[in-house]
């Protein structure tokens, strides 16, 4: 690495203007840092979702016009979904797919439909014998997406 | 064992290769391979570059238990500094101590409600004056029964423990 410029006048020997860089301690410095950044690196990017358990009456204060959902899964990749007002349900609605990335788009587009109709203020997931921890977490997933964030689970006792 | 020096020192090798030049006779060749550095400091360049982008300032707060395969999730927050409560398909955990088989708390829960009532006391204790935040961290097996978990996030509120985190693996900047 360097400069050559063109000696003026002068006669005599011609001096070289190449300067050269000493590239060993900046390999030493880069293999140092790559060092401590693949010991610091961390692989598995861990996450969590909120969910807020209510205990007994307490519960937080829903407005009237606002939209819940009462999510209840009765199977792998099937939910009923009753979107309620005011306590009362006014639409209900059922996905179902055997497909897990097909059950996922669609559920997303049904609750795309139900967030169009007003704020949901919350929804509360009930899982099912025969659903597992990962089916559930996937609907909770989805929720999110659709920035319905006030989540809770429905305690299931399984009979077996 | 013993090496012989006189077949593996440097002395030797430098009248082996002197000897080598004397047999190919005649003109001097540089006998120094130079070595290009540009690409490998482009290589090392490229690659700090990528691990300085992918690097976390915040420190691990989870550690995934043994025999955990957690859910995915593209809507994961970042993790709280809290109590860690972990179920796998044998054995239930509270911050990394064993509490009993998961079958067996599933049908009598008392011995985890007492040990998150001693884990709520001692929180308390050291921190005189303010409010138990009731945060909890909850890691379980994907494949688990997901009435399992409901029974589970149902008996956490019963001892004040009402913000539940799910872990989850995927993106913790998601909202």
């Amino acid at each position: 690495m360097g400069v050559s410029m063109p000696t003026g006048g002068g006669g005599g020997r011609k001096k070289s203007l190449d300067a050269e860089l000493n590239l060993v301690p900046f390999i030493d410095l880069l293999s140092m840092c790559i060092c401590f950044l693949l010991i610091t690196a961390v692989w598995i990017e861990v996450g969590s979702m909120q969910v807020k358990q209510s205990h007994g009456t307490e519960g937080a204060a829903q407005a009237k016009s606002d939209l819940e959902l009462d999510v209840k899964m009765t199977g792998p990749g099937a939910v009923q979904i009753a979107v309620k007002k005011g306590g009362k349900s006014i639409r209900s609605i059922t996905v179902k797919e055997s497909a897990p990335d097909q059950f996922v788009s669609k559920l997303d587009t049904q609750l795309k439909q139900v967030t169009g109709m007003g704020p949901v203020t919350a929804a509360m997931v009930s899982p099912a014998k025969g659903t597992s921890y990962g089916d559930l977490v996937q609907i909770m997933d989805v929720l999110r997406r659709n920035k319905i964030s006030n989540l809770g689970v429905v305690p299931v006792r399984d009979a077996t | 064992m013993s090496l012989n020096t006189a077949h593996f020192g440097a002395g030797t090798f430098n009248k082996r290769l002197v000897a080598r030049k004397h047999r190919r006779g005649g003109g001097k060749k540089n006998l120094m391979a130079s070595l290009s550095l540009t690409s490998m400091v482009d290589m090392f360049s490229l690659l700090v570059i990528f691990l300085l982008q992918t690097f976390s300032t915040s420190p691990e707060l989870l550690a995934i238990t043994k025999g955990v395969e957690l859910p995915t999730a593209r809507t994961g927050l970042e993790i709280k500094d809290a109590p860690v409560l972990s179920i796998t398909q044998e054995l239930i955990y509270l911050d990394q101590k064993e509490i009993g088989k998961t079958a067996d708390l599933m049908k009598n829960p008392e011995p985890l409600m007492d040990k998150l009532a001693e884990l709520r006391k001692q929180w308390v204790q050291s921190h005189p004056g303010e409010a138990f935040k009731g945060e909890i961290n909850l890691q379980a097996h994907r494949d688990l029964p997901g009435t399992w978990i409901s029974q589970i996030m149902g008996m956490l509120p019963s001892q004040h423990y009402g913000s539940i985190s799910l872990a989850v693996v995927g993106g913790s900047s998601g909202g």
